[in-house]
């Protein structure tokens, strides 16, 4: 702390002793996979990123953001080395980022001794604004439990008694499943059967969909994000399936990357997430208008915790005069923002440091234009989790 | 003209020398970001050297020797964390572990031929890799954190400073470095050459050969599960994708690249794609792509690696000499 | 009745693995060359099937070029690259192989981007068929069918035909084969061709069934190495029982042990090569 109270009284020294030299620029660190297989998430993020900086500011109280990028491949060693890189050498006054909890893990213990604030964008780990959450940490995306706790009743209150839960056997599958399991059977439903197909092999999911015939549930909820979750939808349709047991899912299954290259097979999908485009608010509107007109295609729920991300950051950097050497201070003034987004209400919980926002039930119909959308049926307010396992 | 027979100096322990010298300057004069590159470099040059004891000596193509790199820091994560054991008698257990694990794996892969040992010791790392992503005991894909490091509070040090992590590193390769070379010059090391350049010759005159090549297989597993719990503990982080497949050609690279059969070329070759990849990462997001055309450059055009370069530099310099 | 849909799971998946490992298992058997990229080629099969059913707007089209056009990729990765290394040792062929898969990855991204695609099946094979009582899609079905006729194929190609013949001498003993005045060299060329065909019509006919993205060939690579381990290379037998092998225990894994599910495919290869450490059906000597 010290040695950095010293850095920091040199620079200003400098900054003092040169007149002419403009206020230093603010530096955000974006930690992203821009490479290999979660490459797609994280250009995703970055553009929207980006588009966020230039809708509310690229300058605050007379200081330039300066975005610099760093590819964490999303491999956890790897998004440790550019975390180090951004806070040691490129000497990062920000972090933005992280797509893969098991990345935000490895990083975790290095961002909260070295004191840089850090956003993150996507990684949904419970334990993270939980058992392990940090001061340091922020997370604007949501919380794996935050996301699917809803579906539980909302199933029940429309008759379904009997639920077949299936998802892979990873952190994420498991905590989704376990907030679902709980949220349902508190509901007074009933488990019908549980699947967990080991993750990172040739998927294929015919057997455990013969299993889940064999159960004859009433409602299947499922959790499968990205190659994976197209390839279950069609062939939970091919399997004939999807005419007598309806499929609910924690909402990327039917994600805003790969709707429109989804057809028949998930109409009629149920799906409980933060975000869906469909969303009716100006600012969504304003959020879709433009990244519409800039990239060619719609924002998805990856985009739109960056772009939000963006704003989160020009507030509080406002708010505290674009001032960061209280360091302690600015993350203050990031919990006393609070706007409406394309999500709608957005604000940070001070007890976790997760977001508090939205949570939005849909169903997958076909629309007017001949693809499919995710219509928007009930919306959850203000869901946020419990304080319980996070102490600062 | 008379032909000079004067054999061109070996520049191999040069490079080895120059390496160190090399590692001393990095750690005198680099901020704390060049020191956590230093370690990570030390990590990698022990792991491609483990490698390099199968691949240059034994000629034994492994892609699967992140397997080990990973069994090691798993097994340091596990006598560390769960068993609460000082890094001091974590880290020789993990070498034990994996040292007995290479052994059962080598039971399999050693028996197997050519291209054959290639395929198995593939599906063994991809092997281990499923394992550990599906252990919930180690957080399964997210990983395991609050691995300690090694503790140096008798020598009134703190081992968590990028400054003592790196040196403490950077002697663990020399050390590494020395074993090895030993190795490679012992009886055992000769026999090893032997076999990689004709196996059915050193057998008809009742070598061993199965028992040499398990030997080998072992130690090199033990070193690589040694570069896994030092990585472990520099990290304070583990998880599966430290076996996955992609390192395990990495560290392969990293082979090829400092040139096969040279112990200080593997660690050369550590350092440039370690320092490679830091800097092309930032230019562009195809650097995989680049990696492995350089790769393939490498491997058709340039057999002993840049340490094979270095070592006809003299030769040539000595000829362009000789002319004039 | 479960066990028998269970059963065809199992057999589509083994139709599947047979159609990438027999190409990998007879070059093996004939060259001693094994080609890590199969993988890469399985992916661009699904790929260029993407692209020509994009292109055409039929799955038939992509169904017949895409094989093609793999196999002319095939043809021309022989010409520029593996001709040249013909010479060198098999283990530098087999880094040259392993470097073009991260090649190929790449490249992938450059050209398709990153977003996962897929292909609609045919509109024969689009719904369902009741069998065993129950649901079972028919594009599947038609999967096992495939692998079926083009097994019957190359036996009958192998051995009823003079190719077939050449290829069989080949594998059984190449010097003597050569010494008879068969170019083994244009026969190896041609078993490389169509083993890399076989690879893209494995890649295009799991387009409709597994999802088309960069990085989807390693699983199956891995999976088809462990099929000629464990069948024993170069031979047809072998690929087949191989391949019947580990997609039935692959399946039935699953559905028996799910605990253990990642472990099956894995502690099978292990238990055959403790018996027969030359696979159960080598053609060729190993060493």
């Amino acid at each position: 702390m010290n040695k950095k109270r010293f850095v920091a009284a040199l620079f200003t020294a400098v900054v003092f002793a040169v007149p002419a030299a403009a206020a230093e620029p603010v530096k955000i660190g974006v930690l992203l996979p821009f490479s290999g297989v979660y490459g797609g998430l994280g250009s995703d993020q970055e553009r929207a990123l980006g588009l966020g900086f230039d809708t509310f500011g690229r300058s605050v109280g007379g200081r330039d953001i300066a975005l610099v990028k760093a590819d964490t491949e999303a491999k956890p060693a790897v998004g440790l080395q550019k975390a180090r890189e951004l806070i040691l050498r490129d000497r990062v006054d920000l972090l933005v980022g992280i797509v893969s909890s098991a990345v935000a893990g490895a990083v975790r213990d290095y961002v909260h001794n070295a004191g840089v604030p850090l956003f993150i964008t996507n990684a949904g780990n419970d334990l993270l604004t939980g058992a392990r959450c940090s001061p340091w940490i922020i997370r604007t995306s949501f919380s794996n439990s935050q996301i699917v706790r809803g579906m539980g009743p909302w199933l029940h209150g429309r008759g379904y008694r009997r639920a077949f839960l299936m998802a892979f056997d990873y952190s994420a599958g498991r905590q989704m499943m376990d907030a679902f399991r709980d949220s349902f059977t508190a509901a007074g439903g009933a488990i019908a059967g549980e699947e967990y197909p080991p993750l990172g092999q040739v998927q294929d999911f015919a057997p455990y969909l013969v299993k889940l015939k064999s159960a004859a549930p009433d409602v299947t909820f499922v959790f499968f994000a990205g190659p994976p979750a197209i390839k279950f939808a069609r062939e939970y349709a091919a399997f004939g399936l999807s005419s007598d047991i309806p499929l609910a899912a924690a909402g990327w299954l039917t994600s805003a990357l790969h709707i429109d290259r989804q057809g028949g097979e998930v109409d009629g999908v149920y799906s409980i997430l933060n975000y869906v485009p469909s969303i009716a608010n100006a600012e969504n509107a304003a959020f879709q208008r433009a990244h519409q007109a800039r990239f060619g295609r719609a924002g998805s729920e990856y985009g739109v915790a960056a772009y939000d991300t963006a704003r989160l950051i020009v507030d509080a950097l406002a708010a505290v005069g674009a001032d960061l050497s209280d360091k302690r201070a600015f993350l203050r003034a990031v919990h006393g923002v609070s706007f409406n987004g394309p999500r709608g209400p957005f604000r940070i919980d001070p007890a976790t440091n997760n977001i508090i926002q939205n949570i939005y039930i849909s169903q997958v119909r076909k629309s007017a234009r001949g693809g499919v959308t995710a219509e928007v049926l009930d919306v959850l307010p203000d869901m946020r989790d419990a304080a319980g396992g996070c102490r600062m | 003209m008379l032909k000079t027979v004067t054999r061109a100096p070996d520049v191999r322990d040069p490079l080895a020398a120059a390496l160190v010298a090399a590692a001393a300057m990095a750690w005198l004069f680099t901020g704390d970001f060049g020191k956590e590159v230093l370690s990570e470099v030390a990590v990698f040059a022990i792991f491609a050297m483990s490698l390099d004891l199968l691949v240059g000596c034994a000629g034994l193509v492994s892609l699967g020797h992140a397997a080990f790199f990973a069994l090691g820091a798993y097994a340091v994560a596990a006598f560390g964390v769960f068993v609460n054991l000082p890094m001091w008698m974590a880290m020789p257990l993990a070498v034990a572990v994996t040292a007995v694990a290479a052994a059962a794996a080598g039971f399999f892969a050693v028996r197997l031929g050519g291209v054959f040992f290639i395929m198995m010791t593939l599906a063994i790392g991809q092997m281990v890799y499923a394992f550990f992503l599906n252990s919930r005991a180690f957080n399964a894909d997210d990983g395991m954190a609050g691995i300690g490091r090694v503790d140096f509070s008798f020598l009134a040090l703190d081992s968590g400073e990028p400054a003592v992590f790196s040196a403490f590193a950077v002697c663990a390769a020399v050390a590494v470095f020395l074993l090895l070379r030993m190795v490679a010059r012992s009886p055992f090391g000769h026999t090893l050459a032997a076999l990689r350049r004709n196996e059915p010759r050193l057998r008809s005159l009742g070598c061993p050969v199965l028992r040499c090549k398990l030997a080998a297989f072992t130690l090199a597993g033990a070193l690589a599960g040694f570069a896994g719990a030092l990585a472990a503990q520099h990290n304070g982080f583990i998880s599966p994708d430290l076996a996955f497949w992609t390192v395990s050609g990495e560290v392969l690279v990293m082979v090829i690249v400092g040139g096969m059969g040279s112990l200080s070329g593997a660690a050369l070759g550590a350092a440039l794609v370690i320092l490679l990849r830091h800097h092309l990462a930032g230019l562009t997001e195809f650097w995989v792509f680049y990696l492995g055309v350089l790769f393939v450059l490498m491997v058709l055009f340039a057999e002993g690696g840049v340490a094979g370069m270095l070592s006809r530099l003299p030769r040539k310099l000595h000829r362009r000499g000789g002319n004039v | 009745m479960v066990f028998l849909i269970q059963l065809l799971n199992g057999l589509q998946l083994a139709a599947l693995l047979f159609l990438l490992s027999v190409g990998l298992s007879v070059v093996f058997g004939l060259m001693r060359f094994i080609n890590l990229a199969h993988g890469t080629l399985f992916m661009f099969g699904a790929y260029l099937g993407v692209a020509c059913a994009a292109a055409f707007d039929s799955f038939w089209a992509a169904f017949f070029l895409a094989p093609l056009l793999v196999a002319a990729g095939g043809a021309a990765l022989y010409g520029i690259l593996l001709r040249h290394i013909r010479r060198k040792s098999p283990m530098q062929q087999v880094l040259v192989t392993f470097g073009l898969i991260f090649i190929g990855f790449d490249v992938a991204r450059m050209v398709w981007g990153r977003f996962p695609y897929s292909i609609a099946e045919p509109a024969v094979f689009a719904g369902g068929v009741q069998i065993f009582g129950q649901v079972y899609p028919a594009y599947r079905l038609f999967l096992i069918a495939l692998g079926i006729a083009v097994m019957a194929a190359l036996y009958l190609g192998l051995e009823k035909t003079r190719i077939g013949a050449m290829v069989r001498a080949g594998v059984d003993n190449r010097r003597m084969a050569a010494a008879l005045g068969i170019n083994v060299e244009r026969v190896f060329f041609f078993v490389f061709c169509l083993g890399c065909g076989l690879a893209g019509l494995a890649g295009v006919a799991a387009a409709p069934v597994f999802p088309v993205f960069p990085g989807m060939d390693m699983p199956i690579l891995i999976l088809a190495l462990i099929v000629v381990v464990v069948g024993g290379p170069g031979s047809l037998k072998g690929a087949m029982f191989g391949s019947l092998l580990v997609g039935l225990a692959d399946t039935f894994g699953q559905v028996v042990f799910p605990e253990f599910a990642a472990a099956t495919i894995y502690a099978l290869m292990a238990a055959v090569l403790m018996v027969r450490p030359t696979g159960l059906f080598p053609a060729a000597t190993v060493h």
